[in-house]
């Protein structure tokens, strides 16, 4: 099988790096970098449990998120890439991470790496977000411990720390 | 001057990891020359025999290791369920399983069984290698209702259950196959008592087969190491007890079984037991000294690990016209799925929560399963509950209408309370509030205002109103076994390394502990650390099932570090030259005589020279007493606190789509005492989650020839975020159980009922239609809106 060369900016490390073509993001991330934080849980973008954000020029804040499940390795050549352990570390977690802490936000925080991923883009697309414009940003990220409630909570948490700061 | 943090905020002790996203699940496991394991499943046959495996393309595709057929692996039986060691030898028999499930399978029973195994150097080898697998079965006609698998003709799924009879209520333990009791009076009982009532309802209900859905599939990784150990890590809900069956499987003594529980993403019921654990091992044993992997797909783990326990569930009850409750009759027949999994347990329980409830004079119901050729049954959080609130919460709304009474009030007046039995009989309530949960969640939610709102409505868009009330347990003493081994080793530095073998499943439950253990002690929590899920240190313990962590693990807990506490209070003592009952211990470990605080010595002191005990050069004598300090539990319980809760929801159904949108719901909950309150809200907010699924949207489909047809996300809907009601979780804490560690009942699996009945009780409000099909979906809605005939203003 051919491999092709390519360099990935992980969470400010850049990675130079053979990848199959036929190999997904997640694979690669799991399997060759042993970034396992982003999880593996449907494979197909229904739970976005792998997800992860990806450099968007088009985005205010210059990122987006992308299920890592659904693109192919090879075809992210020369982008950056942050996961939930670009975002934050042990006793420098981000605002969502220590939000999703305060709040119980987390059970068996499996889908949890993917959702603080999805609620920093979220917060960084929509500082105002309503509750509902928080409840449909986070569809697509599937949690089947908390009924969302207490992660609704810390997302809400979250954008009011950020918002405190900016003022 | 003790800070108490039992009953706190706190954060959880596992979060912070979770939220980084540095705890290591087990698929997240690397090891040294690891190698995968791929199970190869019958997908295309529900039933069949296998005929024959051809492994010649498959062994030459570079990077294969190893092919492994039914004959190549462990010939012993087993059973993923653990009910066997959870209950008496003798009783094994009535309520427990039996062993007949292999490794690898020559008799397809359901799609996705297990048939054979390829090992290679990674994953992608060996899914490719599995392809070029050539399989030849004989295909077997294929069963999907009980009705199909009991008729005479039908192939024997296994010699032990003749008829395909998977289980029945065994008259030796159930008179009459039946559980209840007869009228004392007339000795009567069930639809004997008919002609006396003044008012009988009765339905034919079925219940869905729904899924766990755990975020994180199953996955094992084990090694049969050179020491002739075989260990294995993954992400049970039981750790003692596979470790038992994978030695019983492989015999093996358990000092050369090694089980390591990993962080659990999830589980509720999925992982009460084995999943692919002998899977992994059997693999491991053929390739000794290299680790092997086998991670579920989610495909796999959809369609090859056990389910709730669908099936049909007939209920009648009568009443005198005042509402006293007269009989209650039922009978559930239940869809097995391939194995006799989880015994009669969830049909049993389905029962049993009917007894527990309300006051009737007499109760009989009859419980039975067939097998079929669908994924097997097991446990599923509420465990034959969820299906008796779907069932008994609807007849008693429809029985309170025929009688013209309150629904609400009835229910108050009506359910069991302290002194009467529980679940099982012969135990009894020991605490109560349920009608303080009824009377606060009634008034949060404005019931009797909503009632008066919703009276008259138009348009296509209707309001409905429900409730329904729930009764669970805590443990399932003494039915089960529960037994929990607790060692409290106090450290040099007079800190605590707490060690129990209990898995925390998300639920907090490791947080409680260890905020039981620092109250006990009069510690700061961070000098406490709960070690776990690891056979080779930690002592015995079921594991976490039937809402039993902190009613069980709590007391063992407790127990092992009021003995540290009393071994330092004894040395101090001699120390001290006082009487133990007149020392006390602060916060900051300094041990003084009551009323004297200059006579005192430090706690930390008595622990370090327990340790590093010298003798003094100078007198010869020993400094301090030696030993190190230990404190240790073997508990076992002797009640099951039975708690009880209240569910009140409002739908709007749209009458002209059948689309049912969730408003509200509010569910006030019995909990005794919340130990830690997020957790214990956690536990109720998820569960709703789920029941509402189980009452609107999840069922698993099959074909005719038992294909599931909805085994991912897309297909199988769950609620997300925006379909989630309003939801207020209310924690009442006016009744502290007198027998439950700090006053606490159990909440893991109580908050799934009530939604069930009280969303299917709030579709007929608005409706005027009662649906006995679960789930209700917008389609079930349609149809009968135009069987009736009706239209709506």
């Amino acid at each position: 099988m051919d491999k092709q060369p390519i360099t990935l900016t992980i969470n400010g490390r850049e990675y130079n790096i053979l990848v199959a073509g036929h190999h997904t993001l997640l694979q690669v991330m799991r399997d060759q970098l042993d970034l396992t934080e982003v999880k593996y849980g449907c494979g197909r973008g229904e739970c976005g449990a792998c997800s992860v954000l990806v450099d968007d020029e088009n985005e205010p804040s210059g990122r987006k998120v992308v299920d890592s499940c659904l693109i192919l390795a090879a075809t992210m050549d020369g982008r950056k890439i942050t996961t939930s352990r670009g975002l934050g570390e042990s006793g420098k977690p981000n605002v969502v991470q220590q939000a999703f802490v305060d709040e119980s936000g987390i059970q068996c925080g499996f889908c949890t790496p993917g959702m603080v991923v999805k609620s920093t883009a979220l917060l960084e697309r929509n500082p105002k977000a309503t509750e509902d414009e928080i409840r449909f940003g986070l569809e697509g990220n599937i949690c089947r411990c908390t009924g969302y409630v207490k992660i609704v909570d810390s997302v809400k948490k979250a954008q009011k720390a950020i918002n405190k700061k900016k003022k | 001057m003790t800070t108490s943090v039992v009953g706190k905020r706190i954060p959880k002790v596992d979060s912070m990891d979770k939220a980084l996203g540095t705890a290591e699940y087990a698929g997240d496991i690397r090891m040294k020359g690891m190698l995968y394991g791929k199970i190869i499943r019958s997908l295309e046959y529900a039933h069949a025999r296998v005929k024959s495996i051809d492994f010649k393309e498959a062994e030459k595709v570079p990077g294969v290791v190893k092919c492994l057929g039914p004959d190549d692996v462990t010939q012993n039986g087993y059973n993923t369920t653990i009910m066997k060691l959870l209950v008496p030898e003798a009783f094994n028999e009535v309520f427990g399983e039996i062993s007949e499930m292999y490794v690898f399978n020559k008799h397809v029973k359901h799609q996705g069984d297990a048939v054979c195994g390829i090992i290679a150097e990674n994953e992608e080898i060996a899914e490719r290698a599995a392809e070029k697998v050539k399989i030849k079965y004989e295909p077997l006609p294929v069963y999907l209702t009980a009705e199909q698998s009991k008729q005479p003709d039908a192939v024997q799924f296994t010699p032990l259950k003749p008829g395909n009879l998977a289980g029945e209520f065994d008259p030796s333990f159930f008179p009459g196959k039946a559980y209840g009791w007869p009228d004392p009076e007339t000795d009567k009982w069930g639809d004997d008592l008919e002609p006396e009532c003044d008012v009988v309802v009765s339905d034919e209900f079925y219940l869905n087969k729904v899924k766990q859905c755990q975020m994180e599939n199953n996955c094992a990784v084990a090694l049969y190491d050179t020491r002739g150990r075989l260990n294995c890590w993954s992400s049970t809900q039981m750790p003692k007890p596979v470790q038992v069956l994978l030695a019983d499987l492989f015999d093996l003594p358990l000092s050369r079984m090694r089980y390591i529980t990993t962080i659990v993403g999830g589980a509720f019921g999925a992982r009460l037991g084995m999943v692919c654990e002998p899977h992994a091992c059997a693999m491991a044993m053929a390739v000794p000294g290299r680790p092997v992997k086998v991670e579920m797909t989610r495909e796999e783990d959809w369609i090859a690990s056990e389910t709730r326990f669908p099936g049909d569930y007939k209920m009648k009850m009568g009443f005198k016209k005042d509402g006293t409750p007269v009989f209650v009759d039922a009978h559930f027949t239940g869809y097995k799925g391939g194995y006799y999994t989880h015994g009669n347990g969830p049909i049993f329980c389905a029962a049993a929560f009917v007894h527990g409830m309300y006051k009737w004079q007499t109760m009989r119901m009859k419980g039975d399963s067939y097998f079929t050729n669908q994924s097997p049954v097991g446990a599923f959080r509420g465990y034959g509950n969820p299906q008796t609130s779907f069932v008994q919460e609807q007849l008693i709304d429809v029985a309170c209408e025929k009688l013209g009474l309150d629904s609400v009030e009835w229910r108050k007046k009506w359910h069991k309370t302290i002194g009467d039995e529980t679940w099982l009989k012969g135990v009894t309530y020991a605490s109560d509030d349920l009608n303080g949960c009824i009377d606060i969640a009634a008034e949060q939610f404005k019931w009797y205002q909503k009632k008066k709102k919703y009276a008259k409505q138009k348009g296509p868009k209707r309001r409905g109103i429900g409730m329904a009330v729930m009764n669970h347990t805590s443990g399932a003493w003494p039915m089960l076994l529960e037994h929990t081994v607790c060692t409290a080793k106090l450290n040099e530095d007079c800190t605590i390394e707490l060690m129990q073998s209990v898995s925390d499943l998300g639920t907090g439950g490791h947080t409680a502990i260890v905020q039981m253990a620092a109250d006990t002690l009069g510690w700061p929590l961070e000098d406490i650390h709960l070690k776990t899920g690891d056979s080779d240190v930690n002592g015995f313990d079921i594991g976490a099932h039937a809402s039993r962590t902190v009613y069980c693990g709590g007391p063992a807990t407790i127990e092992a570090c009021e003995s540290v506490k009393k071994q330092l209070l004894e040395r101090a003592s001699q120390l001290l030259e006082a009487r133990v009952e007149d020392l006390e211990m602060d916060s900051k470990k300094i041990i003084s005589v009551k009323g004297n605080p200059s006579k005192s010595i430090d706690a930390r002191q008595i622990a370090k020279q327990g340790v590093y005990n010298f003798f003094d050069a100078a007198s010869g004598k020993q400094i301090g007493i030696p030993g190190q300090i230990q404190g240790y539990s073997s508990f076992l319980a002797n009640h099951c606190s039975p708690p009880m809760g209240a569910t009140f929801s409002e739908v709007e159904v749209d009458v002209e789509t059948g689309e049912v949108k969730l408003i509200e719901l509010v569910n006030a909950h019995d909990i005794g005492k919340a130990i830690h309150p997020p957790s214990v809200e956690g536990q109720l907010e998820g569960g709703a989650q789920q029941g509402l699924g189980q009452v609107l949207t999840e069922d698993m489909l099959y074909d005719e020839e038992g294909h599931c047809l909805n085994s991912d996300f897309t297909d199988y809907k769950m609620l997300g975020p925006s379909d989630m009601p309003k939801a207020k979780i209310i924690l009442v804490e006016t009744a502290p159980d007198p027998i439950g560690p700090m006053g606490a009942k159990s909440c893991g699996e109580s908050a799934l009922m009530g939604p069930i009945g009280s969303v299917a009780n709030a579709i007929a409000d608005a409706t005027g239609l009662r649906f006995v099909e679960a789930p209700i979906t917008p389609e079930r809605i349609l149809r009968k809106i135009k069987e009736n005939g009706i239209t709506y203003e």
